[in-house]
């Protein structure tokens, strides 16, 4: 299957099934089951495991369609475990050492069979640089104890739940928190895609004063900074992707989680602007949207974090050399 | 949705780039007054050996001097010098505005006369759009061009012409038929030669004290037939496409760049918190600028219509260049180092300029506006 079939593949199930009603379902704590059922029988849970055929990227191009569509499945966690884990046998997780032997934070914690623990990294300290990053890391897996889960949720109603449960070993995963962080980016990129896109057409078809409010320069002026902050997060995130890899990659990403969420923050902003009180309702589907987008730039770093990472990088090469780094290709 | 595709630079740019290094380090000595703002630093010497080196017009036809070089390569030496913060303000106009400008509408005549100079480093040149009642709304210039005998005669007075105090030429957009419903219709573009013609050249002086830009008035100013650039009446078309070349170089979002380097060297290899997070957050907004400008010249090199993604470059660069200054600023002491005092106070003095210069903010928000469906 060629990249463009499978995303096409991809992106007909998001769509087919991604709407108000699973959204708000989710939220209330059900399992998009059929969603879930339809990826894993076109082999997308199985996508990023070391023999798919696939690449990386290839990932990364699915999780930012997911983000496109606000598929409210835990894609990103479930495909990079089944990596790290070898298998995709059952829905797998990825949580934050709770420091009890327990795991935080874990997207659909209640749903998984097992959970990967990452170090508490959160909140980047001030002592950690992006060399910290690099490299294969040991996590432990837990067989999760149902019954033990204490459900929780983040800003935007996706499930982060507290898990305990039994240690089963460990594996092995290469720079996980950062191709966590990669996948919220990319997700956070799909999704500003949607953004701009509800707002142009709301500006559109919603008339004040006689005519359309898109017709209005105040408006235009705000959707066309929304339309940049978009295309530099599109770049910024695709950037990252590229650099997967190779030397370049973490300086890359924590440039790109940075960028990406900056972005966020000031196109839901305008969106909402845009919306007027109808997208501020939950009736509107913009909401599904912008908060995944609040959401997403606080998960594994924030854009201060990861600006501060990237700043002291450039700092120990000092201020000769910062051209340098920022012209390196990856 | 726009599109700005991953491109990789050629093996043979980033060869290129090695060697721009090498002849800045051998040619410090131009390098004293270190900005990266391409309006900056008028040094005809340096123009000229930038000549010497096949790096202006690099583009262009070997015929005309040029070195029929990509794009990326031509993007890669921009960087370069605009980083290094050279001195290139006196070939500038010429090599990305002028020189395409001829070798597209000029006549074989011109494109001889002109073109292999401004190659060489040696004809500099203004431009002659802006007028004191026409700003954005160029197509209401009222400069005349009446034809006398062999020739024109001009009436009228230019505005913001930078470096027309400085330079040789400048390409005036004037009015060579009486203004009708179409107000696209009438006008053209001449050569005004600014040493020998009969203008009045008259420096202003701007908020930072230097004259840079100028008001050049024309008194029955008379010039030759052969001077006129394209078909008379054509103006309108041969300036847009002017404009529409250069909107998404690194000029574009690199203006501040000293004021970076020297926010770095003032922190120090010991900064806090803060510090940190405000050079990494300028660092990514740079990286992910570059990024989206060698995109452009990914879709230059390939003959692509550029007009909105160019303007959303300048649009989210100019704004960037602005806000450097402003982040560095707050990110040291307010009795800071001296280097670093003098790179702000350049660059915060032109701010005013980088979003209004090459299209103000608000028009090319009108354009992208356009490029989205919304007029």
């Amino acid at each position: 299957m060629t990249d463009a079939m499978l995303l096409d593949s991809a992106e007909r199930i998001f769509r087919d099934h991604a709407d108000k009603a699973l959204w708000d379902q989710a939220e209330e704590g059900a399992f998009p089951a059929e969603l879930w059922q339809a990826l894993v029988d076109n082999g997308f849970a199985a996508m990023a495991l070391p023999d798919s055929g696939f690449e990386l990227a290839d990932v990364f191009a699915l999780l930012k369609l997911a983000g496109q569509y606000a598929a409210p499945v835990p894609l990103a966690e479930a495909l990079l475990a089944a990596r790290w884990l070898g298998d995709s046998e059952s829905l797998a997780a990825v949580g934050f050492a709770d420091g009890h032997g327990g795991a935080t934070a874990v997207p659909w914690g209640r749903q998984a069979d097992r959970v990967l623990v990452l170090p508490a990294l959160a909140p980047l300290t001030d002592a950690l640089q992006l060399a910290d990053l690099a490299g294969e890391q040991p996590l432990a897996v837990l067989t999760v104890d149902r019954a033990a889960v204490i459900a929780g949720k983040n800003m935007a109603g996706e499930p982060r739940d507290q898990v305990t449960g039994a240690q089963a070993g460990t594996v092995t995963a290469e720079t996980p928190y950062a191709l966590l962080a990669l996948a919220r980016a990319v997700q956070m990129a799909g999704c500003l895609n949607q953004v701009l896109q509800l707002a142009l057409d709301y500006a559109g078809e919603r008339a004040q004063f006689g005519r359309a409010i898109s017709k209005f320069q105040a408006i235009q002026h705000m959707l066309a900074v929304a339309a940049a902050e978009v295309a530099a997060a599109q770049r910024a995130s695709d950037s990252a992707v590229a650099a997967l890899g190779t030397a370049r990659f973490l300086p890359d990403l924590a440039s790109a989680k940075a960028r990406v969420g900056e972005a966020a923050g000031l196109v839901a902003e305008i969106a909402h602007q845009v919306h007027g009180a109808m997208g501020f309702t939950h009736e509107h589907q913009l909401h599904h949207f912008t908060r995944r987008l609040w959401a997403w730039r606080d998960e594994y770093g924030h854009e201060a974090e990861w600006q501060g990472l990237l700043g002291a990088e450039i700092v120990n090469l000092g201020a000769d050399q910062a051209w340098g780094f920022i012209a390196t290709p990856a | 949705m726009l599109q700005f595709d991953q491109v990789r630079l050629p093996a043979e740019a980033e060869a290129l780039r090695a060697r721009v290094r090498a002849f800045l380090s051998a040619n410090d000595q131009y390098l004293t007054h270190r900005n990266s703002d391409f309006s900056s630093g008028h040094v005809p010497a340096f123009s000229a050996l930038l000549g010497e080196q096949g790096w202006i017009g690099m583009t262009w036809p070997k015929a005309y001097g040029g070195s029929e070089r990509s794009f990326f390569e031509r993007y890669v030496v921009t960087e370069e010098l605009l980083a290094a913060g050279a001195p290139v303000s006196a070939h500038w106009i010429a090599d990305r505005q002028s020189g395409p400008l001829l070798l597209r509408f000029g006549t074989p005549a011109q494109r001889e006369t002109y073109v292999p100079r401004i190659a060489a480093g040696k004809a500099f040149f203004s431009i002659g759009m802006s007028e004191p009642n026409s700003g954005s709304d160029l197509a209401s210039v009222r400069t005349r061009a009446e034809v006398d005998g062999d020739g024109y005669r001009i009436n009228g007075t230019k505005l913001w012409s930078t470096d027309a105090h400085r330079n040789h030429f400048m390409i005036a957009l004037v009015r060579t038929e009486a203004p009708s419903d179409n107000r696209h219709a009438g006008l053209s573009q001449l050569i005004i030669d600014l040493r020998n013609d009969d203008v009045d050249v008259r420096p202003i002086r701007n908020i930072a004290g230097c004259e840079d830009f100028n008001e050049v008035v024309f008194k029955d100013t008379y010039v030759p037939r052969d001077r006129l650039v394209g078909e008379p009446g054509n103006g309108w078309a041969q300036v847009t496409s002017e404009l529409g070349y250069e909107r998404s170089g690194p000029e574009r979002f690199l203006s501040a760049y000293r004021v970076f380097v020297e926010l770095i060297r003032a922190v120090g290899p010991n900064p806090g918190a803060e510090q940190r997070r405000a050079i990494g957050r300028l660092a990514s907004h740079f990286m992910t600028l570059r990024r989206m400008s060698i995109s452009v010249a990914g879709m230059l090199d390939r003959g692509r219509d550029v007009v909105v993604e160019a303007a959303l470059v300048k649009e989210l660069g100019n704004n960037f260049e602005k806000l450097v200054p402003e982040v560095a600023r707050l990110t040291l002491p307010s009795q800071g180092a001296a280097a670093f005092q003098a790179a702000y106070t350049d660059t915060q003095l032109s701010s005013p300029s980088f979003t209004l210069r090459g299209g103000t903010r608000e028009i090319l928000r009108g354009v992208i506006a356009r490029g989205l469906g919304l007029r």
